[in-house]
């Protein structure tokens, strides 16, 4: 059991040799200032166990033991003395502490070596007392530091903590046991708890990366879910940079963060005013600042963070994460820059269009107005040229204020105005005031056709709304339909769905035209087309007017033959068995009459 | 069945309060017929843009009405204060003051004004409700509508007025 004793004491001896060298390695390796006082601490502790395990030392060694182990926990102050200096008086008070404890130990090692157990152990206590001290207050304050830390250094900070709470702990009982801890198995047991100190301050230096990644899995997912947040749904420039500079100090554990945009403003600031941390950004080396750079467009900008008392303890990892982040953080930027600058194109559109053409309306007025009153022969009458070209004039006025109007409803309803007054009204009756709107541009080489049912199509729609919808399908049918044809508006109803279909024989649309049909200004060019006027506004608006009202458009096209256009509406009402026959022997139901009522611009 | 009319006033008519409280189609020529055997109906416009008045002047004294132009609200005010119009078209942006706020004033000082009726660049819904609400018997936006149309509906918006008076009285 002896035997056991002195192996476990060489084993514990090894053990504090090891971590000091360890350390010294690391430290000359990566010489961080702030860690050099914990090294020295370590590297002393290592040296008190090998000096500790020569067989009868001379009393010298025994001094220079007793020393260098106090001193030991001198070093654990001053590594606690960078981070949170300590006053003037605590740092006076603390080297008459270390002159005490030197000056005890040697005397105990010198004068008290055959003193009775009692005073030996008196003395004993009087040595240890200020190491403890040392030791004690640094990793009491450690501990409750760590808990604003970030999981990874503050569990270090905890290891670190623990490691040397073990010591203390043996070191008390090792020294008040006395001899009742003489026993061989009572070495045995203190010698492996203190062993047990050496990987746990290990890991509190220099953690493997597996163990950094366990502790850091308990905030994993609220990282990720914070750096979705910050990346995806952060909706302006301003607010994702305010969050990158929050989530960054928080994540480093830094007491502050700023982040610079290309030309070096400061976008936003955690926990430092902007002068500050402009003048961080220019002048870094007065504090301890990590940057990293962020890479945008127009040039680089900066995510800085500023150390806490406790943030420099353990480097390089956050560093790395830092940088890692930043990256994150410049294409966060990027995007809120391009979504922020495509709104505020969109946001000026709708102001131009609104604006642009509010303005028309007053000289529209005046234009409209003597035109309409020259072709009715107010102003004194015309000869036959003359009649011929009001004509055209006020055909073409009517066709410049239709668009003006498109485009004030677009305008309104970007803007969200636009308010859909829904009555029950017969869709007939709409179709028919809507075909007499655009009776007008009918030429001789086109037929409308009316397919409408027997009975009341009844729809709760905007009849004016509904009225300008159909009025824009049929004038598209009429304008995409330059070598005449037929044009058939069907007005159906079933199961709950009222239907108004437009069907021509004219141009058609290709497969790759039908995604730009329904958007705004979506015109489609092509060469059959170029030469039609139009705003591309209509089916936009068309589309978004039968939403608005419950209902949609749906097209169904081909290039060179045709297209169907249709608008469903939510039908009112208990609908009747199917009002037509069948639509495969062709158009039927006509209004008035036997015949379908047929339509021609000119006779 | 097609009228013809209907061709000019064709976008988001609604907008400008026309289809809703306006005629029925049928309805225009009867009424026109009437407006010639009202004698010499006095009509006030309230307009300061001098191209728009003089071209409704035109318009409306070829079919046989009296017209006032007052260019500003406040001009407005004292031409009721010495004569009785049949009926005011009252535009909503003038140099002074806004035509509500003319409006209000009529409301408070004459409070058997003749009828109103709202004649506009604007035609956002909001504005068309608070000149309704405010006792405007109709709302037009110029530009969709000619000075003839404005014409024919004169005799009815007289009729309206009225009517409307006799029952408050």
């Amino acid at each position: 059991m002896t035997q056991a004793a002195i192996v476990a004491q060489d084993l514990t001896a090894l053990g504090f040799v090891s971590l000091g060298a360890a350390i010294a390695y690391r430290w000359y390796r990566d010489p961080v200032p702030a860690q050099g006082m914990l090294a020295l601490a370590l590297i002393t502790l290592g040296a008190v166990a090998a000096l500790g395990r020569i067989p009868n030392p001379p009393g010298v060694l025994s001094v220079v033991n007793v020393a260098l182990f106090i001193l030991s926990g001198f070093f654990v102050l001053l590594f606690r003395n960078e981070f949170v200096p300590l006053g003037r008086k605590a740092l006076m008070g603390a080297y008459a502490l270390l002159a005490i404890g030197i000056a005890v130990g040697i005397a105990d090692v010198l004068a008290f070596s055959d003193a009775p157990q009692a005073v030996t152990a008196l003395i004993g206590v009087l040595v240890i007392t200020p190491w403890a001290v040392f030791v004690g207050e640094p990793i009491v304050r450690f501990w409750l530091e760590s808990n604003k830390l970030p999981a990874v250094q503050r569990t270090r900070m905890r290891f670190l903590s623990s490691g040397f709470g073990l010591l203390i702990a043996i070191v008390f009982v090792a020294v008040v046991g006395g001899s009742a801890l003489r026993s061989p198995a009572a070495i045995v047991l203190t010698q492996l708890v203190a062993l047990a100190a050496v990987p746990v301050i290990y890991v509190s230096f220099a953690p493997p990366s597996l163990l950094r990644r366990i502790w850091r899995m308990g905030e994993e997912n609220e990282v990720r879910a914070a750096m979705q947040d910050l990346l995806i749904f952060t909706p302006s420039r301003q607010d994702l940079a305010e969050r990158a500079a929050y989530w960054a100090v928080r994540l480093m554990g830094a007491t502050a963060g700023f982040v610079s945009d290309a030309d070096g403003k400061i976008l936003a600031t955690s926990g430092v005013d902007s002068v500050s941390a402009a003048r961080l950004l220019s002048s870094p080396s007065g504090q301890a600042v990590v940057m990293a750079p962020l890479h945008l467009t127009e040039g680089q900008g900066r995510l800085g963070i500023v150390s806490g008392p406790f943030t420099p303890v353990f480097g390089t990892d956050e560093v790395a994460q830092l940088r890692a982040y930043a990256n994150s953080v410049s294409a966060g930027l990027e995007r809120t820059r391009v979504t922020e600058r495509m709104a505020a194109l969109e946001d000026n559109k709708t102001q131009f269009l609104n604006l642009a053409s509010h303005e028309l309306r007053g000289p529209m007025t005046v234009i409209r107005g003597y035109v309409s009153m020259l072709e009715a022969g107010l102003l004194g009458t015309l000869n036959e040229q003359g009649r011929k070209a009001a004509g055209v004039m006020a055909a073409k006025v009517s066709e410049m204020n239709e668009l003006l109007e498109e485009m004030i409803e677009t305008a309104r309803l970007e803007e969200g105005e636009v308010t859909v007054r829904a009555v029950e009204a017969d869709l007939r009756e709409i179709a028919r005031s809507a075909a007499g709107v655009v009776a007008p541009m009918l030429q001789a080489n086109h037929q409308l056709v009316m397919d409408l049912p027997d009975r009341r199509v009844r729809v709760k729609v905007d009849p004016d709304r509904t009225k300008t919808i159909i009025a824009n399908l049929l004038s598209n049918a009429i304008k995409y339909s330059p070598d005449g044809g037929t044009i058939t508006c069907q007005v159906r109803s079933r199961a709950g769905t009222a239907r108004v279909s437009v069907t021509d024989e004219g141009l058609g649309i290709t497969r790759d035209s039908m995604p730009k049909l329904f958007t705004r200004f979506g015109r489609i060019i092509t060469p059959e087309t170029e030469h039609l006027k139009g705003t591309g506004l209509g089916l936009f608006l068309g589309r978004q007017l039968a939403r608005l009202q419950g209902g949609d458009i749906t097209v169904a096209s081909e290039a060179g033959k045709g297209s169907i256009f249709t608008l469903q509406l939510p039908a009112v009402g208990p609908v009747p068995f199917p009002v037509s026959n069948g639509g495969a022997d062709g158009p039927h139901d006509p209004p008035v009459g036997a015949s379908p009522r047929k339509l021609a611009g000119t006779d | 069945m097609i009228e013809a009319r209907a061709a000019s006033l064709l976008w988001f008519p609604d907008q400008a309060g026309i289809t809703g409280a306006g005629l029925p189609a049928g309805a225009v020529f009867p009424v026109r017929a009437k407006a010639r055997q009202t004698p010499e109906a006095h009509v006030l416009m309230i307009e300061d843009d001098s191209s728009i008045a003089e071209m409704y002047r035109l318009q409306f004294e070829h079919d046989g009405y009296r017209v006032t132009v007052a260019t500003t609200g406040e001009l407005a005010v004292s031409t009721l204060s010495g004569s009785e119009p049949d009926l005011v078209l009252l535009d909503l942006l003038l140099p002074d003051r806004s035509g509500f706020e003319v409006l209000v004033t009529l409301n408070e000082r004459f409070p058997n004004h003749p009828p109103v009726v709202i004649l506009s660049n604007y035609g956002e819904p909001s504005m068309i409700d608070r000149g309704r609400a405010l006792g405007a018997i109709e709302y037009l936006v110029k530009s969709r509508v000619t000075p003839a149309d404005i014409s024919e509906q004169i005799p009815g918006w007289i009729e309206q007025g009225r009517r409307r008076g006799r029952k408050e009285s």
